[in-house]
């Protein structure tokens, strides 16, 4: 430093010594960033192998064979054996009329020296009432009784410790069901024989129903059995992969592989099918059958191959011989001292299609809040895009935004001319995402009909994510306002509020549409439209003229082409008549059923039940119900109607001694009309491709606590948000970048001393 | 002086990334403190307290942890503004203290940093903005995909799931998810 100063103090004293100052400050800093940098990154290093290791031990500690594998088949670990109990089921299904019973049964057989308990889940229609269990060991037959789950549940643990044979029927979801089959002896059979009740499903001119077989998600192709995954299981707590869907078809191998010694799971399936009209073309989807027509009216289908492995959907169609279905259908039943009864009513389509569209008014609102930032508004605004360019020149449209503000693009709703249309995409292409969501006067806004033209179908068009607390202020908005409007919801990201969504279209009689992503933009809009653009049913209402009733569903949802209404009710008198109001278009149209033309059904009550829980569930989901009221609700109605729910089960325990060892099954005998070409030999010597998934073994004797109950991934699975900043990678990048220029700083400035000096 | 150009533009942009960066910890800093405040007034008030006049979003709950000292007022929702301030409610999940599973995310550089550090057996207490006072104990961690969480939505039991952002010491974000799992042990007012 003291050459410095002599060299340069004659020239510029005071700026050497700032400079001093500041290549001594410069070092500093240069020497302090480094030392940072070094220490942050053994710090990454260090850390991250720490919290690696951590949580791997807390995963390996937690991870119990019973949850690791819970829904797979178990092996015995005592490696004296690995054969397994062997299943086979047989499903009856008759058809009467709207309503279908099936029975399902399933031949539990234990090939091992041990006792054994089994425990078999399964899948069943959504819609069904499973409502009897049968246990049939050697020749008794067990009837089971419906108990609240968890009494249910302690009937059997006691059973099973004490040696005696049980069967239990759990609901796991409402599609998904487990029994579990105690103490089976080595050697042993033991049939258990489920029923339920279940509609029948109406597309246009189309009757269908569809039995879910236990399924690999390849065969899986239709939404109606979306959940019917059992290997996504409770193992997600402790596992490293909790849901296999996504890559399932890269680890099915590894999945059947172990599973190649595995019992198989042949499956035969009878249907008695008595559709009440003359009966035209029968059609099995997925499976070669065999039809016999003992009259027009009825078909007996068997499977013309055999029994098949349980591994795709079995899915029957029927349409009647005339072109037309049958519009009215109406269905009784008296159960204790009350009527159930069943209307299916088709509305007249036909008379739509001839009818020109009805012009449109349509005011799209679209949430340029702050929470609908990054993919959403692109998502919001490619969807709001798409839908101007489908409107017609006839069709007025208004276009409004809104955040913690709003704007209102016309003042009125103008005709969809190529200027409007163009100030409204450039309108909708400038928006930004930005600040609060103030979503009730956007409704308010959308909701004010100010052209108060009635030859116009007046549709509002909702985008947004849903992120407002503030719910039930909105409902009360569109309760009141909604007059004529029709509210279609579109959810805009990865998780709106569902909730929000599906209660504001319910009120304002629309749909929901979710757009998850940029891709789905066009599809789901396009399926939007034909719902916007074809007149649905709309204001539909049903009075009993006489009859005091409880109808299910309690708000009838707009009917769209080709579906059927569907109700059920239960009455305190089958007297009078049913009407049912509606309009088609902008058309009044009613229909009147006298209830006293009504057909005998079976097992309406149960159908009726059904949908009164299932309709419970929806209001607990909306929130409408505390938890504590639908249970309650449910309890109840499951008690009433022996029904298996969540919180009913059922449950057969033999009560008498077991039958001497070595005594031979005979099936002959047995009380249960098995269909003919079962062979038990044949059957349970096949080797067929199976579903490793369902069976779960449990030794009698085993201490180990009760394995985690399968829990299926739903279509509804939560997916986690992002979670990571950029913070530490922009501090990193801003690092050194400061520390690259501060040596090129210092490098520079050395140098100019350097020249300086020479 | 024009070869000190470039160094200064250097050191510029580089004070500027780094600046952003710690604004984002600032922020989510910040932020806590005026939520724990409008927390404790929506605790008194049992009404909804913004804590700044355009939020977009509102505290619901505090999440602690006594035994490493660590706590966070959560926001409802999980939008990508929601969560640079506080951890976030995921929407369509249970309120805590409600049958089902109440599911929160936070960044794992900011306000869930601390999950790390909780393990297994450990008390989460959670209060809620009418004042209930509920205690879960972790009972299980997992890495999952964001996609394939293994969270059962329709559970019949009281559990928690905290999740975030895994590996904790990545710089950029991916798949992962790290998430803890808690079930409710008791409850008071």
């Amino acid at each position: 430093m003291d050459t410095y100063d002599t060299v340069d103090s004659h020239e510029h004293p005071d700026e050497h010594l700032w400079l001093d100052r500041l290549i001594k400050v410069g070092l500093f800093l240069l020497a302090q960033s480094i030392a940072v940098l070094l220490v942050s990154f053994v710090a990454l290093l260090v850390s991250f192998e720490t919290s690696w290791s951590a949580t791997t031990e807390q995963q390996a500690s937690l991870l119990q064979p019973g949850d690791a594998r819970s829904g797979t088949l178990l092996l015995k670990d005592d490696g004296a054996t690995t054969e397994a109990i062997r299943l086979g089921t047989d499903v009856d299904i008759t058809v009467s009329g709207p309503t279908l019973r099936t029975r399902v049964t399933q031949v539990f057989r234990n090939p091992t020296k041990n006792w054994v308990e089994a425990t078999y889940v399964y899948p069943l229609a959504s819609d069904g009432a499973v409502d009897t269990l049968k246990m049939v060991v050697g020749d008794r037959v067990i009837v089971g009784d419906i108990k609240e789950r968890q009494q249910a549940r302690i009937i059997y643990e006691q059973a099973r410790r004490t040696g005696q044979k049980a069967a239990l029927t759990e609901q796991e979801r409402p599609n998904i069901f487990t029994n579990s089959v105690a103490n089976i002896g080595p050697g042993e059979t033991v049939l258990v024989q489920i029923e339920y009740q279940e509609p029948v499903h109406q597309s246009g001119n189309e009757y269908s129903l569809r039995v879910p077989l236990v399924v690999g998600p390849r065969y899986n192709p239709a939404p109606i059995v979306q959940s019917v995954d059992f290997r996504n299981d409770g193992s997600g707590w402790g596992a490293t992969t909790s849901d296999p869907v996504p890559d399932r078809d890269r680890i099915s191998p590894q999945v059947l592989d172990p599973a190649k010694n595995a019992p198989v799971n042949p499956t035969s399936i009878t249907v008695h099918l008595n559709a009440g009209f003359a009966l035209g073309e029968v059609e099995s989807h997925h499976h070669s059958v065999k039809i016999e027509s003992p009259d027009d009216r009825s078909r007996v289908i068997t499977l013309s191959g055999g029994p098949v492995p349980a591994d795709r959907d079995f899915e029957l169609t029927w349409k009647p011989v005339a072109d037309k279905a049958p519009s009215v259908g109406l269905f009784r039943e008296h159960i204790g001292d009350a009527d159930y009864l069943l209307a299916f009513v088709a509305p007249p389509t036909t008379e739509q299609a001839t009818q020109k569209p009805l012009p449109r008014e349509v005011v799209f609102v679209i949430d340029n809040s702050g929470s609908m930032g990054g993919t959403s508004i692109e998502q919001a605004k490619a969807s709001l895009l798409y839908a101007l360019g489908r409107l017609q020149p006839n069709d007025r449209f208004n276009v409004i935004r809104f955040d913690d503000t709003m704007d209102v693009l016309f003042p009125t709703s103008v005709p969809a001319d190529a200027a409007h249309l163009g100030e409204a995409t450039s309108f909708v292409g400038a928006l930004q995402a930005r600040g609060g969501t103030e979503m009730v006067p956007a409704m308010r806004a959308a909701l004010t009909d100010r052209l108060g033209d009635t030859n116009m179908v007046r549709q509002i068009v909702f985008l947004t994510d849903g992120a407002i607390g503030n719910e039930q202020q909105l409902f009360e908005t569109i309760t009141a306002m909604r007059g004529r409007s029709r509210i279609f919801m579109v959810g805009i990201g990865s998780a709106p509020n569902t909730y929000l969504m599906t209660r504001a279209a319910e009120l304002g009689r629309g749909a929901f549409t979710h757009i998850g992503s940029v891709e789905q933009v066009e599809g789901r809009m396009r399926g939007l439209f034909a719902k916007l653009e074809n007149p649905a049913v709309t204001g539909l209402t049903a009075r009993f003229s006489e009859a005091k009733a409880d109808v299910t569903p309690a708000i009838i949802p707009d009917i769209y082409r080709d579906e059927p209404l569907v109700l059920a009710a239960k009455l305190d008198k089958l007297a009078g008549s049913l009407e049912i109001k509606g309009r088609v278009g902008d058309r009044p149209w009613s229909v009147t059923l006298p209830l006293q033309n009504a057909a005998p059904g079976k097992g309406l009550s149960k159908l009726w039940a059904r949908r009164k829980i299932g309709d419970a569930e929806v209001a607990r989901t909306l929130r409408e119900m505390t938890p504590e009221d639908t249970d309650k609700t449910i309890l109840a109605l499951a008690l009433d109607h022996q029904i298996v729910t969540r919180l009913t089960s059922l449950v057969a325990v033999d009560k008498t001694p077991d039958r001497p060892e070595g005594a031979p099954l005979r099936l002959s005998e047995m009380p249960i009309n098995l269909p003919a070409g079962w062979d038990f030999e044949k059957v349970f010597g096949e080797r067929q491709q199976l579903t490793p998934t369902q069976l779960r073994e449990r030794r009698a004797d085993a201490g180990q606590p009760a394995a985690r109950r399968p829990a299926p991934v739903t279509s509804d699975a939560i997916r986690l948000p992002k979670t990571g900043t950029p913070a530490e990678l922009k501090m990193i990048a801003g690092l050194i970048m400061i520390v690259l220029a501060l040596i090129l700083f210092v490098f520079n400035r050395r140098r100019t001393l350097l020249t300086d000096a020479a | 002086m024009p070869r000190f150009i470039s160094p200064f533009a250097l050191a510029l942009i580089g004070a500027i990334l780094f600046g952003d960066g710690v604004y984002i910890h600032a922020k989510a800093w910040l932020a806590q403190v005026l939520l724990e405040r409008a927390f404790e007034r929506s605790v008194a008030t049992g009404e909804t307290v913004k804590p700044w006049p355009w939020a977009d979003t509102w505290p619901v709950a505090r999440i602690e942890v006594k035994r490493i000292g660590a706590s966070a007022i959560v926001l409802e929702g999980t939008s990508g503004q929601a969560l640079a301030f506080g951890p976030g409610h995921v929407e369509r999940t249970a309120a805590p203290g409600e049958r089902g599973v109440a599911v929160y995310a936070a960044h794992r550089d900011t306000h869930f940093r601390f999950l790390r550090n909780v393990s297994v057996g450990d008390v989460i207490e959670i209060t809620r903005r009418d004042g209930k006072h509920l205690l879960y104990r972790t009972d299980s961690s997992a890495v999952v995909r964001f996609d394939a969480s293994g969270i059962d939505p329709a559970t019949r039991d009281f559990e928690m799931v905290l999740s975030t952002c895994w590996p904790f010491d990545a710089v950029t974000s991916g798949p992962e998810r790290y998430i803890l799992h808690a079930v409710l042990i008791g409850a008071n007012e």
